[in-house]
């Protein structure tokens, strides 16, 4: 390749790709250190201090990470059952396009459908109160912005799990898992073993990089928290817009303490999850 | 004959997949639907006709998400194709991409509530090439990451044959590296045309609520308590990418894994 293109190429590359992360993570960093920030007037180590005393960064992510990891499970069970049981059926024309329709359903609005069917006056609500289950809207049981997160596990199920569907069908045809599946037939194994030794460790062999993927795009989900969650334990997004917005600027710092450390994690997993998968990225 | 439960399921999932469509059009077509009531008093077009008046600016809010996702699509893939290249064909390859994949990771409200400051400096807060230049930060990585697979060997050789014919570099990615990669150029369009228009937390932050998508247009609704218009909003929302995804399907997902 020309060394010259080579270089634009390259600088473009740090100019866009690089540099904003770079400075958004060195800016975060120096605000949290007291450095930079109208209301800072020098290094200081009080509010990394301060967020790990409180601890609701802790509880936060464990939050965050219970969600979603629960999400992501729920959701790649109900998709590999779908794919190995509806395979040929997801091939009839009618079908293999309605299955795509869940893909033009963003956050915000999954969560809002969501608010609308499971809210104490929404539709399911209702339906109850028809039915003689309620006689008050309040008696409706709480399934958004409750401790359980359940509106929030729920969304994020419907919004993955068709993902997952699309993905493990394709991998199932790019991966000839039936003439494998077959083949151990041929060799004498039962359904049992096929399941479980065949189809099941091809596909997540193949696949398991995008869900870890998916469960760190989860963890850091703001809009269906936003509209479905409770106000403490927040998610982590929330948690982060929540204290870098708010009005009482001597607290700021802690939200970017916060943000520093998401950064870090999140940018830990990229290395360990893509470091690997560039040894196997053309296996994939 | 045994009984097949299947088509049953089948015709359930169907419905659940169809459900969120049919309740979000029949919602933005209600009004005072109080509760217990399971039907609304008021079922008609009123609401659709409150697209065309200024004061609800939804009419604006969809026309400014058209364009911000059309501008952040065509940088990002354009762009995306051309520093592929440079990243794929390094001798560092494997550490650039790395480096890509930080801001694709993170999420996107948390890199602009840190970029902010940046912005604010630029004067580009509040402003639409602002949203558009924030979104086009979180699109660039995904095209870049994209397009690595189709800088292989083979792109390579191809390349490399065009030389030994005598063509030039210019003649060698208009006549060969763009028709080669027309398919994979039109599904990275599509989906970063879909990150753009989908996106919320960052636009949010770097709009400062004076770039009004679609998606704010959904949150100020939702504060306002006003679902018929939160509703509307939704389906403004929703379905260009369905006629969207009924154009691309066969491109989508074919060459995802």
């Amino acid at each position: 390749m020309n060394s010259k293109q080579s270089y634009i190429g390259l600088i473009f590359f740090i100019l866009i790709g690089v540099l904003p992360f770079a400075s958004a993570f060195i800016y975060a960093l120096l605000y949290s250190f007291g450095i930079v920030g109208i209301v800072n007037d020098g290094f200081t180590t009080r509010f990394w201090a301060e967020v790990f005393a409180s601890g609701e960064f802790f509880k936060s992510f464990a939050y965050s990470a219970v969600i979603a990891a629960v999400s992501v499970v729920i959701s790649v069970s109900l998709a590999l059952w779908l794919t190995l049981k509806f395979r040929k059926e997801f091939d009839q024309k009618f079908l293999s396009f309605i299955i795509y329709l869940p893909l033009a359903v963003p956050g915000v609005v999954a969560g809002f459908f969501t608010f609308q069917l499971l809210a104490k006056a929404g539709f399911f609500a209702r339906l109850a109160y028809q039915l003689g289950w309620i006689t008050e809207a309040r008696q409706f049981p709480d399934f958004v912005n409750d401790q359980y997160a359940l509106g929030i596990i729920l969304t994020f199920i419907t919004v993955v799990a068709p993902f997952f569907v699309l993905l493990f069908l394709n991998v199932y045809k790019n991966e000839r898992v039936q003439e494998l599946e077959e083949l151990s037939y041929s060799l004498g194994a039962n359904p049992r073993q096929v399941l479980w030794r065949v189809s099941l460790p091809v596909i997540l062999n193949k696949t398991w990089t995008l869900i870890a993927l998916y469960f760190i795009f989860l963890l850091g989900a703001y809009e269906v928290p936003l509209i479905l969650g409770q106000e403490s334990p927040q998610m982590l997004s929330v948690l982060i817009i929540r204290e870098i917005k708010q009005y009482d600027l001597s607290k700021v710092s802690e939200g970017y303490v916060v943000a520093v450390i998401y950064t870090l994690l999140v940018s830990l997993a990229a290395v360990l999850l893509f470091s690997r998968q560039n040894r196997t990225a053309h296996e994939l | 004959m045994s009984f097949s439960w299947k088509p049953y399921v089948l015709t359930l999932l169907v419905l659940l997949i169809l459900f969120p469509f049919v309740y979000l059009v029949l919602l933005s077509l209600a009004s005072e639907w109080r509760f217990p009531q399971v039907l609304p008093a008021y079922f008609g077009l009123r609401n659709w006709q409150a697209l065309f008046i200024s004061e609800t600016g939804l009419l604006s809010s969809f026309l400014i998400s058209v364009l911000i996702s059309l501008s952040v699509a065509t940088v990002s893939t354009l762009s995306g194709f051309l520093i592929s290249r440079t990243v794929s064909y390094h001798p560092r390859k494997q550490m650039l991409t790395l480096l890509t994949y930080f801001p694709y990771i993170l999420a996107p409200v948390v890199f602009a509530a840190c970029l902010s400051f940046f912005f604010l400096k630029l004067g580009l807060f509040g402003k639409a090439t602002g949203v558009i230049i924030a979104q086009f930060m979180i699109a660039f990585p995904y095209a870049l990451i994209f397009f690595s697979s189709f800088w292989g060997q083979r792109t390579q050789r191809f390349e490399e044959l065009v030389a030994t014919l005598g063509g030039t570099s210019v003649q060698s990615f208009l006549r060969v590296l763009l028709p080669m990669a027309k398919g994979m150029l039109l599904i990275c369009f599509f989906q970063t045309f879909l990150i753009s228009w989908f996106e919320y937390g960052l636009t949010s932050v770097i709009g400062v609520g004076k770039v009004q998508t679609l998606t704010i247009k959904v949150f100020l609704f939702i504060k306002e308590a006003n679902f018929y218009y939160g509703a509307l909003s939704c389906c403004l929302l929703i379905f260009p990418p369905v006629l969207l995804l009924y154009l691309n399907k066969r491109y989508v997902f074919n060459k995802l894994v």
